[in-house]
């Protein structure tokens, strides 16, 4: 669709401008700039995604964001949940931290839901 | 997940209250919501500059207004009712309805979404504010057509940003659907398997992409016209106005088929629902729409044959356009043969909807005798044409939308709407609105041009009728405004699927739609 739309917008462009009209032309690059930007910015986004999985004493953390990604492996006896809130219960921030190092998880869920993966993680880690 | 470190976007899903939820909200229902309330607003802006000019050619004379004033109602009725309310409240059902229909937790630019929004009422206010300035709002037509768009006040240069920031906003939002239909689908909801809504809103998405920078540039050259002595269009400095009159079409036409391709989507789903059928010929109606916004490209010239072009040029554009009536009567035969043998009920939906495959193909038919050049010679710039696009895009557009709303309105609000009043705002409409338009098409026959204030005494009594028929459908949307300000507020339960015969993911999610859907993507098989 967008190599289709690019021709096509830049065909119309390029045969106005080439009758003198050529204020089109710009209009047409800022357009299909911005379509390929939004494209491309969804492409990179794709693949995103965050993992957690406890295993006997190992908390593992994979996640990937954009064009970075990474993996973090804490001892659970080590690790502790931090829940931050701006206000009560909303604008929450959740972290996973051990040894002076904190790794943010739940940026995909709302509120809600990272209140409640804190909750079942503080569980999780205690038993 | 990422270092708490790293800076990065707060992913807050809170809801602020009051004001500040309507101004930052990201969620696709929200501006959905926010996007038809704006279009119903200027449709009632619009509707009542319908009034005023009708009310002045309920005789001849002058009676209310002055000529330029009129001038001054006809060009921004026509503009604010395209792009304030038509193309606006399609956006708004493109956003509540496409991320339900394909399975999609939101938009694919949630923030991007909240800015095409909120550029509309700045442009819409700026277009609005044109009528206090110094010689009053433009006059010249909505197509803004040189030299009178050169020669205009300050309102012209007002307009021509106005057009250009509502330019912007058709932009992000198509950019946003296209992308959100093509990259957030539900696993296994492929493209052929899509809801004709979400199919007809794709190749909508991909016209106003096409054509938008053609606007842009096109206004934006009137601008330097007026203000940086340029010439494109100026004849005393040896430019050319028909030319622009080709490069508006080359917009304009496809246009045309921005407002009118979701109808055919909205009006595709609500007939299967309501006949208890499958859509006859899916298939068909996807390679219709798409053949009809391919063939947009091809018709311009024939919005001005009478300004001169080669009889070759003339042929050409004259079978071409009548080359459209093919696929939209593959359209009109599939929504009857869907209807035929079925169980039907006539609901308010159902009824807009019928009303619209009767009423938009005696649009078309006008259409098809317009497309013929020594013809539309004779008919150029009567009322004629002004009957044919009001079938077009009232009994069409408008009549869809209200389909729509009725369609949707229990999934949105949770409540049913009053049958009772919607029937009446139905037969009201339809009634109203062919007093209103049907006159027209002889008054045009019979030669008396558009767009002036006053006429010959042999035109009276059809355009005496045609303001009756005005008042009355105008004065029949105050119960449209009643009856969705009571469904809100309150009403009869609606259920998770609200009609017996809904198919589509929209209707597996409760009544009302809660404030996040489909956070987990459902399988589609």
């Amino acid at each position: 669709m967008f190599w289709s739309l690019a021709a096509l917008c830049f065909a119309m462009a390029i045969g106005f401008a080439w009758s003198g009209y050529w204020l089109i032309l710009p209009f047409a690059g800022f357009e299909i700039g911005l379509l390929a930007w939004a494209f491309r910015a969804l492409r990179s986004r794709e693949g995103d995604f965050e993992s957690l999985v406890i295993e006997g004493d190992m908390v593992v953390l994979e996640w990937h964001c954009g064009n970075q990604g990474g993996r973090r492996e804490l001892n659970r006896q080590w690790a502790r949940v931090v829940c931050n809130c701006r206000t009560p219960g909303r604008n929450c921030r959740l972290s996973l931290c051990s040894h002076g190092h904190a790794t943010e998880v739940g940026q995909y869920l709302n509120d809600e839901a990272r209140l409640q993966l804190a909750a079942t993680l503080r569980s999780r880690l205690q038993e | 997940m990422s270092d708490a470190a790293h800076a990065h976007d707060d992913h807050s899903h809170g809801h602020p209250s009051g004001i500040m939820r309507w101004l930052t909200t990201t969620n696709h229902k929200d501006i959905g919501s926010m996007y038809l309330w704006f279009a119903l607003i200027m449709l009632f802006s619009a509707g009542t500059m319908a009034l005023l000019i009708r009310a002045e050619l309920f005789q001849p004379g002058m009676q209310l207004t002055n000529p330029d004033f009129f001038n001054q109602l006809t060009t921004m009725h026509g503009l604010i009712m395209i792009f304030g309310a038509i193309m606006p409240a399609f956006s708004g059902f493109a956003n509540w309805q496409v991320p339900l229909m394909i399975g999609a937790p939101d938009m694919a630019f949630p923030r991007m979404n909240n800015w095409a929004f909120w550029l509309l009422p700045v442009a819409a206010l700026m277009l609005m504010a044109s009528f206090l300035l110094p010689g009053g709002a433009v006059a010249g037509g909505w197509t803004m057509y040189p030299p009178l768009f050169i020669q205009g006040g300050i309102s012209y240069d007002l307009t021509i940003l106005a057009v250009h920031i509502m330019g912007l906003s058709s932009i992000m939002g198509s950019i946003n659907i296209a992308t959100t239909i093509l990259n957030m689908r539900a696993p296994g909801l492929t493209l052929m398997k899509m809801p004709l809504f979400v199919w007809t809103w794709l190749i909508t998405a991909y016209l106003l992409i096409a054509t938008m920078p053609v606007l842009a540039g096109a206004v934006t050259m009137l601008l330097t016209d007026r203000n940086f002595g340029t010439h494109f269009f100026n004849a005393a400095g040896g430019g050319d106005p028909v030319m622009f009159q080709h490069i508006f079409w080359f917009f304009g036409h496809p246009e045309v088929y921005i407002l009118i391709l979701p109808a055919f989507g909205i009006v595709s789903q609500i007939i299967p629902t309501f006949a208890r059928k499958p859509l006859f010929g899916y298939a068909s109606m996807v390679y219709a729409t798409a053949s009809i916004a391919i063939l947009s490209f091809t018709v311009w010239a024939h919005h001005m044959f009478a300004v001169g072009m080669p009889v070759a040029a003339q042929l050409f554009f004259m079978f071409s356009t009548m080359l459209i009536a093919v696929p939209t009567g593959v359209k009109i035969f599939n929504w009857v043969a869907t209807m035929w043998k079925g169980s039907l009920t006539f609901e308010t939906p159902m009824l807009f909807a019928i009303a619209f495959v009767c009423l938009f193909t005696i649009g078309g038919f006008s259409g098809l005798v317009l497309a013929i050049a020594p013809v539309d010679i004779q008919l150029q710039d009567t009322y004629y044409v002004v009957a044919h696009f009001h079938y077009v895009l009232v009994s069409g557009a408008l009549f869809s939308i209200f389909a729509g709303i009725y369609y949707w309105l229990p999934k949105w609000t949770g409540h049913m709407y009053s049958e009772t009043l919607g029937k009446w705002h139905f037969w009201l409409s339809v009634i109203g609105m062919n007093i209103l338009f049907f006159p027209m098409h002889f008054l045009g026959l019979a030669g008396m041009p558009r767009r002036i204030p006053d006429y010959a005494l042999q035109f009276t009594e059809f355009n005496q009728l045609a303001t009756v028929g005005a008042f009355i459908f105008g004065f029949s949307q105050l119960i449209f405004l009643v009856l969705v300000l009571k469904t809100i507020k309150g009403g009869d339960k609606a259920t998770d699927r609200v009609w017996e015969g809904a198919e589509g993911l929209e209707w597996t999610l409760p009544s009302p739609a809660p404030y996040h859907t489909f956070e987990t993507a459902p399988v589609v098989r």
